[in-house]
């Protein structure tokens, strides 16, 4: 059930909150051991949020005659590395296994005035740092098409979630693809917002410049109703803005597709040729309805280079505050240097220490030029390729990942092969643009139907345009 | 080349601890990483500026204000923050000697 639908039925009454809650924790009881999708639900008693008493409130209120709104009841799964008051959060790391939040996030804050409810907290990579929630520090979650394979990350928990019935709608974030490209693999759809759409306060920063919360759901209406409940200027998080006031400025109002972009560095080597079928398939029938224009992104190349230099430069900043010392694990040492190295060296993966080392290694000096500076001229390329895109184009179409999901394990060891799977995401972060995920046919393999994801990129602040656009496309799944 | 040298200073700087068979593995992923990066060596950024945002925002500083009294919501708030600290006495934090 969809939140429309289920918003629908509440109004008529057909439904009780409480009756979706507790068939979506049935769902979860059966599947989540296998699946690995939640790390915690909240329906433990503990007097501060429980699931059942947040959705009798409603019910009753309902009752009483008041008229539900959109989200009033939707059970949500969130993302560990959102903060919810009370309740543990801890990006899947273990340095904050025992970190509860003291506050909360402002898109949380947002979604529970709007009535919406939280089942529980998703796995991920540990602190949104990889592309197949294999980096868990508690273990990988499963792809819902089949258990070998990787669902995707770093939101993959919320994926899997919304995929498997295990809720309505999830939160996730996306810092170079971590929203998209698990939608991408578990067969849902993703939102990437614009940067600065949505707040990040209570969001446990990855790389500050990139990073934004955005919804995972089950169809294109459901992710416009929940990104136009989290967005907003928040007085917490300087970066953001009020993109109703920006639209205004800086797209057009007159509100309707004509053109559509297709990238050709989107289409060539690396490109699963299945996928491509599906995408051209996609874009032949879209022509009947719109103009479609060849466009060159000609720095695209670099995307990938460029993004890990910024995110790992970035990465090793906002983890220097995990330490062990005001909040987390702790490890004893002779010294404060050594209660240091020892609570970071233990309580920090694999994967999250490389990032720190790299990022320490471009910043140090005599390389900073060589390759932050550097970085940060080419991403201003990336982004006036689409700029300029724009100028002839009003939305962008291609493939939202090269492959379809890969098997556990096979790239864990190999973490280059890892980064390139974000080939076609990464340049949206850095340019700041907002982009959607859509489910658009399915590939057999290994006796599954996986599914095929189709990225649509607009300009900055035109999320309306996305979602225009992929109304029509949710239509011609193939 | 990453020399085992450079990832001991490395872990120094970047103040992490871990064994000598991860520090291993590590150099080699880096020497991967890093030979890739240098790809952005061949691009022409002449006359290119670093990009700090996706788009022009102002820093806007707010008013000072004063807050009347201190809120339960606050106190709250605090008690949480102290009950996280990892070793404490009463409501201090307790840490190693810094100096």
């Amino acid at each position: 059930m969809n939140i429309l639908d289920f918003n629908t039925k509440l109004k008529n009454h057909e439904i009780s909150a409480r009756e979706a809650v507790i068939s979506y924790l049935d769902v979860i009881k059966n599947k989540n051991q296998k699946l690995n999708a939640y790390l915690e639900t909240f329906s433990a008693k503990d007097g501060k949020y429980d699931v059942l008493l947040e959705a009798q409130k409603l019910d009753e209120r309902v009752k009483e005659g008041e008229t539900p709104g959109v989200l009033w009841g939707v059970p949500f799964a969130v993302k560990d590395n959102i903060l919810i008051c009370g309740k543990h959060a801890s990006a899947a790391s273990h340095i904050l296994k025992n970190y509860v939040a003291s506050y909360d996030a402002t898109a949380i804050m947002q979604l529970k005035k709007a009535g919406a409810i939280f089942l529980g907290r998703t796995n991920m990579d540990e602190f949104a740092m990889g592309s197949s929630t294999e980096n868990s520090s508690y273990g990988p979650a499963h792809n819902p098409f089949h258990f070998d394979y990787v669902p995707g990350g770093s939101s993959g928990g919320s994926a899997v979630a919304v995929a498997s019935d295990m809720a309505m709608a999830a939160l996730g974030s996306d810092t170079g693809g971590s929203i998209r490209q698990p939608a991408s693999f578990c067969g849902v759809v993703g939102l990437k917002p614009t940067y600065g759409a949505v707040s990040r306060s209570g969001l446990i920063a990855m790389a500050s410049s990139l990073d934004q919360i955005g919804p995972i759901t089950q169809t294109v209406d459901d992710a416009e109703i929940v990104f136009n409940a989290i967005r907003g200027k928040d007085e917490f998080d300087s970066t953001s803005v009020d993109s109703k006031i920006f639209s205004k400025e800086t797209v057009s109002q007159t509100n309707t597709v004509k053109i559509i972009g297709v990238p050709k560095e989107y289409f060539t080597e690396g490109l699963d040729p299945r996928i491509k079928g599906i995408i051209e398939t996609i874009i032949e029938r879209l022509s009947k309805k719109y103009e479609i224009r060849e466009i060159e992104l000609p720095h695209t190349k670099y995307a990938i280079a460029c993004y890990y230099i910024i995110v790992m430069a970035e990465v090793s900043s906002n983890m220097a505050r995990f330490d062990g010392i005001r909040y987390g694990t702790r490890e004893k040492g002779e010294s404060i240097i050594e209660v240091y190295k020892k609570s970071r060296g233990k309580g920090i993966g694999k994967e999250v220490l490389r990032r720190i080392l790299l990022g320490t290694y471009v910043l140090s000096h005599g390389y900073y030029d060589a390759y932050y500076a550097r970085a940060q001229k080419i991403r201003t390329l990336i982004k006036n390729d689409f700029m300029k895109a724009f100028n002839s184009v009003d939305i962008i179409i291609g493939p939202t990942s090269p492959t379809t999901p890969f098997k556990i394990g096979e790239k864990f060891n190999d973490p280059l092969a890892m980064y390139l799977s974000d080939i076609y995401t990464i340049p949206v972060n850095l340019a700041g643009l907002p982009a959607l995920s859509i489910p658009v046919g399915n590939v057999p393999e290994d006796g599954v139907d996986f599914s095929v994801g189709l990225q649509l990129i607009a300009p900055h602040f035109a999320e309306n345009r996305l979602f225009e656009v992929g109304r029509i496309v949710e239509k011609l799944n193939l | 080349m990453i020399s085992k040298n450079d990832i001991a200073h490395l872990k120094d700087l970047a103040r992490v601890e871990f064994g000598e068979h991860e520090t291993d593995a590590l150099a080699r992923d880096m020497d991967a990483i890093l030979d890739y990066m240098s790809a952005l060596k061949e691009a022409n950024i002449d006359n290119v500026q670093e990009m700090t945002h996706a788009f022009d925002i102002q820093n806007i500083v707010r008013v000072d204000q004063s807050v009347d009294g201190i809120k339960e919501e606050y106190t709250k708030k605090a008690r949480s923050i102290i009950d996280a600290f990892p070793e404490k006495e009463k409501t201090y934090l307790k840490v190693k000697a810094i100096f």
